[in-house]
């Protein structure tokens, strides 16, 4: 961690004795504000085991009695039960997701690096577009989004969920910011013995992007792997639906309340990869995000 | 390409040979980016702008035809829905973000002390970020289609709130529930603020010291006022981000009046209503706030 402290103690050798009250009523506040955060993820946790009987106790129940798999074996029975197994929702999404991040990563990087080391004219102009379209939401131009995908013949495929969500104004944002710290010199020594410029840009600015870069795909992830919304809009075959998406077919259909333990079942399901990728990518996510919040 | 040919005429003829190949060289970079920004953000917002003044007379080609506000009047005046979802998306975030900057700064305050398991912590608040919005958060604050929410029957046991009776157990539960929502919407908050706070010279807070500040006084004092701008980016930041979230109610309103309704027109002026409001909003907070944010050079 790059974190430094910022002033020590006063006096460090009567830390112990001050543990005692300031310091227990500053723990003891954390854990409750900690506990209140982590509630709805504990109760999620919780529903998911939960059998048919007790999620309809009232007043209803947040811990687990009785604990079972049965929503877990009901979820793949009631999503496979049509002609599209389970399984096949998880490579729709786990694809359509990592082809998005990977797209999304070079093509940021790419035009990020050559916004910020090139200076070209006009930049000014991009910069102020991107930091425009920071602010908008998708949902204002739903829409004549459809239509561009529509015209562009990519509907109900894969494509309509990757292509539109390449060009991400939030990660060129996010890597140009750290592209202005990158040194000239390093850059130039590299163009003086004579590399290409897609050369200087692979080997040397990219691994130096490290950090932002897999910040990014931490994020394009997340995001990409939660959204619903696109998938929703674009697909309305069954067998390239995205585990959202299914999931929502599921609560939303006509057995919605026989089902509440499988949607439990389903969500926490859908959370895990999310939780998985911030795991392996902690470090590097932390110190990008303190980062750029100094700089932006 | 466009921009590109507009840009080099603007160029003094002197510096022309290494600086047009390096604006050449960038623009390579940057043309698949562009490509996707200008076919999926800048082209989609024009159309919307202009289906909201229009009337669509044949979806063959998208064949519009100028109606001037007739849309918006109609929203406004014989929609029933808009009007009080509009209203409770306001208050909403009016309500929420003063809440959320609050608990984030007041969190990151704490954090940022050197203590056992900081990064735990760190972590722990951070994890709501991760699991996003739309869907799954609507599934896991309990927002779904059973309408109880997350602390329904939890947190006020059976015995307090035979105690207390039914208004005031609403009360402290509809509180409870809030300050969920908002802890879970704070996480990108909490980091910025974090990293604000490591920013500040710990030289500061010595002279201080030396002189015989308290920390309550050195709070006000040194920590608020160099911190200023990180806090009006978070109160943008956390604008912007209720009003794209999945889980607000007027988004699903438009989303309904698109595709359930398929008024697209009316939708459209409802979103850019909608949109206008929030930069309105962020620009009230940018006036109000630029006289006492502290300035070190850096913008924002």
């Amino acid at each position: 961690m790059t974190a430094k402290a910022v002033y020590k103690p006063r006096r460090f050798k009567f830390r112990l004795k001050r543990l005692t009250f300031s310091r227990f009523m500053l723990y003891l506040l954390l854990t409750l504000l900690v506990v209140i955060a982590g509630l709805p993820l504990f109760a999620m946790v919780c529903r998911s085991l939960m059998p048919l009987d007790e999620l309809y106790i009232y007043p209803p129940r947040l811990i687990v009695h009785k604990p079972t798999l049965r929503n877990f074996s009901d979820l793949l029975t009631s999503l496979s039960s049509s002609t599209v197994p389970f399984t096949r929702y998880i490579f729709n999404s786990l694809f359509t997701t990592v082809a998005t991040v990977l797209a999304s990563v070079v093509v940021c990087c790419m035009g990020a690096y050559g916004l910020a080391k090139h200076k070209p004219a006009g930049s000014g102009v991009i910069f102020a577009i991107v930091v425009a379209a920071l602010s908008f939401s998708v949902h204002v131009t739903q829409i004549p989004n459809y239509m561009v995908v529509n015209k562009l013949g990519l509907v109900n495929s894969y494509w309509a969920l990757i292509i539109p969500k390449i060009a991400v104004a939030y990660n060129f944002f996010l890597v140009k910011q750290f592209c202005e710290q990158l040194p000239d010199s390093i850059l130039e020594a590299a163009r003086i013995d004579g590399a290409k410029e897609f050369h200087v840009f692979w080997t040397i600015a990219m691994p130096l992007l490290r950090p932002a870069w897999t910040t990014l795909a931490v994020f394009s992830f997340v995001n990409n792997w939660n959204d619903y919304f696109s998938p929703l809009i674009f697909i309305s075959s069954n067998a390239l639906k995205t585990l959202p998406l299914a999931l929502q077919t599921l609560s939303g259909g006509a057995g919605v309340v026989a089902r509440a333990g499988t949607v439990g079942a389903a969500t926490f399901l859908t959370t895990v990869p999310s939780i998985l990728v911030f795991a392996v990518m902690r470090g590097k996510v932390m110190e990008t995000m303190s980062f750029s919040g100094i700089k932006s | 390409m466009s921009v590109q040919g507009k840009a080099s005429v603007r160029k003094p003829r002197k510096k022309m040979g290494i600086d047009r190949k390096r604006s050449l060289e960038a623009y390579i970079f940057l043309i698949p980016w562009l490509i996707g920004i200008c076919v999926f953000f800048a082209y989609p917002i024009f159309t919307s702008i202009r289906l909201s003044f229009s009337k669509i007379t044949s979806f063959k080609g998208l064949i519009t035809e100028w109606v001037g506000l007739t849309n918006y009047e109609y929203i406004f005046f014989y929609d029933i829905n808009f009007v009080p979802t509009f209203l409770q998306v306001v208050l909403d975030t009016l309500l929420n973000t003063p809440l959320c900057i609050v608990f984030s700064l007041v969190i990151a305050i704490l954090i940022n002390r050197k203590m056992v398991g900081r990064g735990f912590f760190r972590t722990a608040f951070f994890i709501p970020v991760l699991l996003g919005s739309g869907y799954i958060m609507k599934q896991l604050l309990g927002m779904g289609a059973d309408g109880t929410t997350i602390t329904t029957g939890i947190m006020v046991p059976r015995l307090i709130a035979d105690l207390l009776g039914v208004s005031i157990t609403e009360v402290v539960q509809g509180f409870l529930d809030r300050i969920t929502v908002v802890l879970w919407k704070s996480g990108v908050q909490i980091v910025l603020f974090l990293a604000g706070l490591q920013g500040i010279s710990g030289s500061l807070y010595e002279a201080a010291r030396v002189d015989g500040a308290t920390e309550w006084e050195m709070f006000w004092k040194i920590t608020l006022p160099m911190i200023t701008p990180i806090i009006l980016m978070n109160i943008v930041y956390t604008i912007v981000a209720f009003f794209t979230d999945g889980t607000n109610p007027m988004v699903d309103y438009i989303y309904k009046m698109n595709f359930t309704n398929q008024m697209y027109e009316s939708a459209a002026a409802m979103s850019w209503i909608y949109f206008i409001f929030a930069l309105v909003l962020c620009g009230a907070a940018i006036l109000l706030m630029r006289r006492h944010v502290y300035d070190s050079g850096s913008k924002n």
